[in-house]
């Protein structure tokens, strides 16, 4: 990233990592490319960029140090609560999954060996032999069943509860072999398996604060809201294993505090920084920006069932207001991609490419706030630290709004209790998505007339029933075409203004090799401690 | 003089029970003020009624806020802290070694702050109005009108990123010698000096001009005493009182105040503790943290009043 | 008094200069507060430059700030905030702090008691975390903020005027104005206030910088102004990713802030003698 080239933004850079991820030739690469006006050796260094990750060779060897950007004293070290990157990063250290999702977004079996289902109702699941705890038990068919049980019940507190529902049942054929019973056909649920709660612990676990699983990495010291140490597991079940003897993970709120550790050789890694600090990276010889564009959001939410969203044009001409070049540019300095009010990001293989976002266009938006008899009224705006830029995503539309007399009163809240007191809650309101690897999961989650998390009280039976077919569908033409209707009707209909994708940027020292983007989230999806190396 | 000291002691020990009881009931209503409770804000955006409603019952915060309070204080008089409701360890546990890395902090810190503030307070008010006294005053306020934040910032990309002397992070427990020590709190240290120094420089002087001002020292001075002799024979013991006030206030920003510093540097101290601890609702961890708080500032004003008494016995 | 030793005795009105100084950039700043919606070149929120973090430039006197504002029309509406808020704070805190003290110290008994551990009990709690609880609790508009930072400091306040009126409340002229019959508020105003006044003021200066501090401070725990306005110590927080590149956008609300905050002690250090030490 350190390489300068004119008029190539950062955003395009993601573009042709979406198009590598979906499976583009170069051929094809190099035509967008050329199209796009850059130069063709330009073409050729940004190619190199994007797929620079897989020409060196692993070194073994040495302590890797990285800061995650969130810590508190309710680290856990059970995946099914589990809830900050800080957590997701120690729980891939120490277990492992069923499957798992590649840098592309497929599939690709871990603990299963194999995932087979006729009717996507009830699923075969085949294990693999031979896989050690740390604490030298097999893994076997029960603590499986233990492991995806323990989701359905409400004393665990599990942060999946709503997904984990529809897995009726969960039985052990064999050692190797469970059976997982839904109770309606779903063709995802491979991909479900992948998120990360969804990881294997031993059957009759209930002290967590050891960390024994199968994973690449054994627990050493384990202090919540302080640091973990880990040691390389020697029996890990992948050839090859974790790369660094010992990984050490901790947290630095502070965003510049997090960049100095960085710049001073404290840290080989620090996670999510801020697009205001990508300058300073940048500057300074021997490290790099690792750049994930991966479907996280923030969006305005506007409650269509409360003052003033019940009026369909106050939500249209939020949605002209809303200046998402501006935001791309100026807030997110271009690291994000232009959005269309749905959360199915370009890089998933169902987004729907033919509906455009909507144009920022203050005259029209105004046009719609004279119509819904708003305008020149005050609408306050709850916005807060706690989703990714809302503050200054606020201040823009206020900024807009002023300008043609519409006036809304932004109200910074505390972070501290943001989810459970403001979030869904308010009429007009600022959230934030972390990326699901499913377009049903997304809408389950928060579109479905019966969603837990409906941001903008969204209700649609002909929705509902979309969902539903979609599911079950095994023809994947025919899924793409439904989901397709069904982000349209989202973005016409539903009161969420999803501005951006916004990427996720990891600074990172130039000794840190191996590190790629995944579709589950930055630091290679949060499991990068098994995969990069150290390069002396 | 000494019974009388005793008695003051007893007195305090007395009082500050009651103080401490205050602390509780107000931080107990404090927190029953801020909105969620710990099972909403572990689930966060999956806090969805039902779950909510399950693991409130799993933690046992199913039961009457004051009933747990009212629980916790009987514990406290047993000397058990009582244990966190966000990960089940007992609050001991987790306060335990960052009770000792921010009394270490502390101590440091005052190892260097308190002559520093004194030499400077003292000489500055000394040559009061000459060219030395303006620029320690212009310093001190100077210095420490410049944010917390701003000083560690800069410290940091100076001595750890442009020179590279100095490690960006305190680790506590990474020191194992003694030159480590020193390169592990370095900065820190500087930065809560400046911090905490500012505020008891200026106090110094503006007490020991006060006291230069009465009529007894200006007559040893006229009965020929140096001027050295003078302050610090006869005017600085009647400063003392509001010296001693200074600097016990500053020192008890070093046991809780510190979060800045604990932030940027990723120290492991109990003031983010506490924040941690209000940030997740957790009542016990609160609670723990607040009586440390408290008992530390009583032992260091009990003692400047102490102090006080002993310098100028017309107080009794 | 600017060559005077401290023996000296003349109580005159004359200002010295140096008090003049503070006295006039102390002005400048209210002046800038009260006419800021006026003077600025740009609305506060509006994103200008293309760039961030920008250099001073005709167009931009300051600079631009991490999203591309104009970083001298950030500071002009910021002056409001840092000079309204901690002025208004610091008065309260301190009247309170030092009425209430003085009062203690000549009533004494149960009343000195009760008052002294109740605000023990307050200062005892660091006052960000105070700040978060309540801003927590309670939201955090400009009305909050400015009783916050009042009751976060006067306890201390209090203590200070209290260990000070204790050791004058001991003097002869007390005992005999007590016996002529004088009321509290006599005795606290008359006797002992002109006795304490100069540590009371300097207390004053103090503790108006420490506002200004814990302000700031207040914006890094991600609590204070509602955007698009911002004090000068949020400005700093924002901003502090540009101190690498010297960006005016960190340094001149930081100077800001210190000029501000220098002028307010200096002028409370040369204020006329017949207002400082009317013991003298």
């Amino acid at each position: 990233m350190n390489d300068k080239i004119t008029n190539w933004t950062a955003s395009d850079d993601a573009m042709v990592e979406n198009a590598i991820r979906r499976g583009a030739t170069r051929r094809e690469l190099l035509t967008m490319l050329l199209a796009g006006g850059a130069a063709l050796s330009a073409g050729g260094l940004v190619l190199g960029r994007a797929t620079n990750a897989v020409a060196a060779t692993p070194k073994s060897g040495g302590n890797l140090r990285a800061a995650g950007w969130s810590s508190s004293t309710a680290d856990t070290l059970d995946p099914a609560k589990a809830s900050l990157s800080t957590d997701y990063v120690r729980c891939c250290a120490l277990y492992n999954r069923l499957t798992f999702l590649d840098q592309g977004g497929t599939v690709q079996m871990e603990l299963a060996e194999s995932i087979k289902s006729g009717d996507a109702k009830v699923w075969t699941v085949k294990l693999r032999s031979g896989v050690t705890f740390h604490d030298g038990k097999s893994l076997s068919s029960n603590d499986v069943v233990f492991s995806l049980k323990r989701h359905l019940d409400p004393a665990v507190g599990s942060k999946v509860n709503a997904i984990a529902k529809q897995i009726t049942d969960v039985k052990a054929l064999d050692p190797l072999t469970v059976e997982i019973t839904l109770a309606n056909p779903n063709a995802d649920l491979p991909t479900i398996l992948a998120m990360h709660h969804f990881m294997i612990v031993a059957d009759g676990t209930t002290d967590f604060s050891k960390g024994i699983g199968t994973g690449a990495f054994k627990m050493e010291t384990f202090e919540p809201g302080v640091k973990s140490i880990f040691s390389k597991n020697p029996n890990y079940f992948k050839a090859g294993g974790p790369h660094v003897d010992s990984f050490e993970f901790f947290a630095i709120t502070d965003d510049n505090a997090r960049i100095n550790a960085l710049l001073s050789g404290d840290i080989h890694l620090a996670a999510s920084i801020k697009p205001r600090s990508m300058k300073l990276v940048e500057s300074q010889p021997g490290f790099a920006l690792s750049q994930t564009t991966s479907g996280n959001y923030t969006d305005l939410n506007i409650r269509l069932d409360l003052a003033p969203g019940d009026k369909a044009d106050f939500v249209m001409g939020m949605k002209h207001l809303i200046n998402r070049q501006q935001i791309q540019k100026s807030v997110l300095r271009g690291l994000a991609e232009i959005a269309n009010d749905q959360p199915v990001p370009p890089a998933s293989i169902y987004h729907n490419a033919e509906l455009k976002p909507k144009a920022f266009d203050p005259e029209k938006a105004k046009f719609h706030f004279q119509k819904s008899g708003l305008l020149g009224q005050s609408i306050p705006m709850i916005t807060s630290e706690a989703p990714t830029s809302a503050v200054e995503m606020a201040t823009i539309v206020q900024q807009s709004g002023a300008e043609i007399g519409m006036n809304f009163d932004v109200q910074r809240v505390p972070s501290d209790g943001y989810w459970s007191n403001y979030w869904l809650k308010a009429p007009v309101h600022f959230g934030n998505i972390n990326p699901r690897p499913t377009p049903d999961i997304l809408f389950s989650l928060l579109y479905a007339s019966n969603a837990p998390w409906n941001e903008s009280q969204y209700k649609s039976e002909k929705f509902d029933k979309m969902l539903v077919e979609a599911r079950g569908l095994l023809d994947e033409a025919k899924r793409k075409e439904i989901y397709g209707q069904m982000q349209v009707m989202i973005s016409e209909e539903a009161g969420t203004v999803i501005p951006v994708f916004i990427s996720n940027v990891d600074a990172i020292s130039a000794n840190l090799k191996g590190l790629e983007a995944n579709p589950l989230g930055g630091m290679m999806g949060y499991a990068f401690a098994e995969y990069v190396w150290l390069d002396a | 003089m000494r019974t009388y000291v005793l008695g003051l002691i007893a007195n305090r020990l007395g009082s500050s029970a009651l103080t401490l009881l205050i602390v509780s009931f107000a931080v107990f209503f404090a927190t029953a003020m801020l909105p969620g409770d710990t099972a909403t804000i572990l689930l966060g955006q999956a806090a969805t009624p039902e779950a909510v409603a399950g693991l409130r019952a799993a933690m046992h915060l199913d039961e009457p806020a004051f009933l747990r309070f009212a629980r916790w204080l009987v514990g406290l008089l047993h000397g058990d802290l009582g244990t966190s409701y966000v990960n089940n360890v007992p609050v001991a546990d987790l306060i335990g070694t960052r009770f000792v890395n921010t009394m270490r902090l502390a101590g440091i810190t005052t190892f260097f702050a308190v002559p520093l503030s004194l030499a400077l307070g003292i000489t500055a008010a000394m040559f009061r109005g000459s060219v030395y006294d303006r620029v320690v005053t212009v310093l001190t306020i100077g210095i420490i009108s410049v944010p917390e934040f701003m000083i560690a910032t800069s410290a940091v990309l100076l001595f750890s990123v442009y020179l590279k002397w100095l490690p960006a992070l305190s680790f506590a427990s990474d020191a194992t010698s003694f030159a480590q020590v020193l390169k592990i709190y370095a900065m820190p240290v500087i930065t809560l000096t400046f911090v905490v120094s500012a505020q008891m420089i200026r106090m110094t002087r503006a007490a020991v001009i006060d006291t230069i001002n009465t009529p007894y020292v200006e007559a040893a001075i006229l009965k020929g005493a140096s001027r050295w002799r003078a302050v610090l024979l006869h005017a600085l013991p009647n400063a003392v009182g509001p010296i001693a006030n200074a600097i016990a206030l500053s020192l008890s920003y070093l046991v809780g105040g510190v979060i800045i510093v604990e932030t940027i540097f990723n120290y492991p101290g109990i003031a983010k503790l506490m924040v941690d601890g209000v940030s997740t609702r957790d009542l016990p961890l609160i609670q723990s943290c607040a009586i440390i708080f408290c008992v530390g500032y009583l032992t260091l004003i009990t003692f400047a009043d102490i102090v006080a008494i002993l310098a100028n016995p017309r107080v009794r | 008094m600017t060559t005077s030793t401290a023996l000296s005795r003349r109580p005159s009105y004359r200002f010295s200069w140096v008090g003049m100084i503070g006295l006039s950039i102390i002005l400048f700043w209210a002046l800038v507060a009260l006419l800021a919606p006026h003077i600025v070149p740009y609305p506060v929120g509006e994103i200008i430059d293309e760039d961030y973090f920008g250099p001073m430039s005709g167009k931009l006197l300051l600079g631009s700030d991490y999203l591309g504002r104009d970083m001298l029309s950030r500071i002009i509406m910021g002056a409001r905030y840092t000079v309204g808020i901690s002025l208004a704070a610091v008065c309260l805190a301190c009247f309170s702090g030092a009425a209430l003290g003085m009062a203690a110290a000549v009533i004494g008994g149960w009343f000195d008691t009760v008052l002294s551990r109740l605000l023990d009990a307050l200062n005892s709690i660091p006052s960000k975390l105070s700040g978060l609880v309540i801003a927590a609790a309670v939201g955090s508009s400009l009305g909050v903020l400015v009783v916050m930072l009042a009751v976060i400091y006067t306890p201390g306040a209090y203590r200070f005027a209290r260990s000070l009126a204790v050791n004058v409340n001991t003097m002869d002229y007390i005992t005999v104005a007590r016996t002529r019959g004088e009321g509290i508020s006599y005795i606290v105003f008359s006797e002992i206030l002109p006795n304490i006044i100069g540590p009371l003021l300097a207390d004053f200066g103090i503790r108006f910088v420490f506002i200004v501090l814990l302000l700031s401070g207040l914006s890094f725990l991600g609590l204070g102004v509602q955007p698009p306005y911002a004090d000068w110590g949020a400005l700093v927080h924002e901003n502090i990713g540009g101190l690498p590149f010297g960006a005016p956008a960190v340094i001149v609300p930081s100077l800001a802030i210190a000029s501000l905050t220098i002028s307010v002690n200096l002028l409370i250090d040369n204020l006329p003698k017949k207002i400082r030490d009317r013991s003298a």
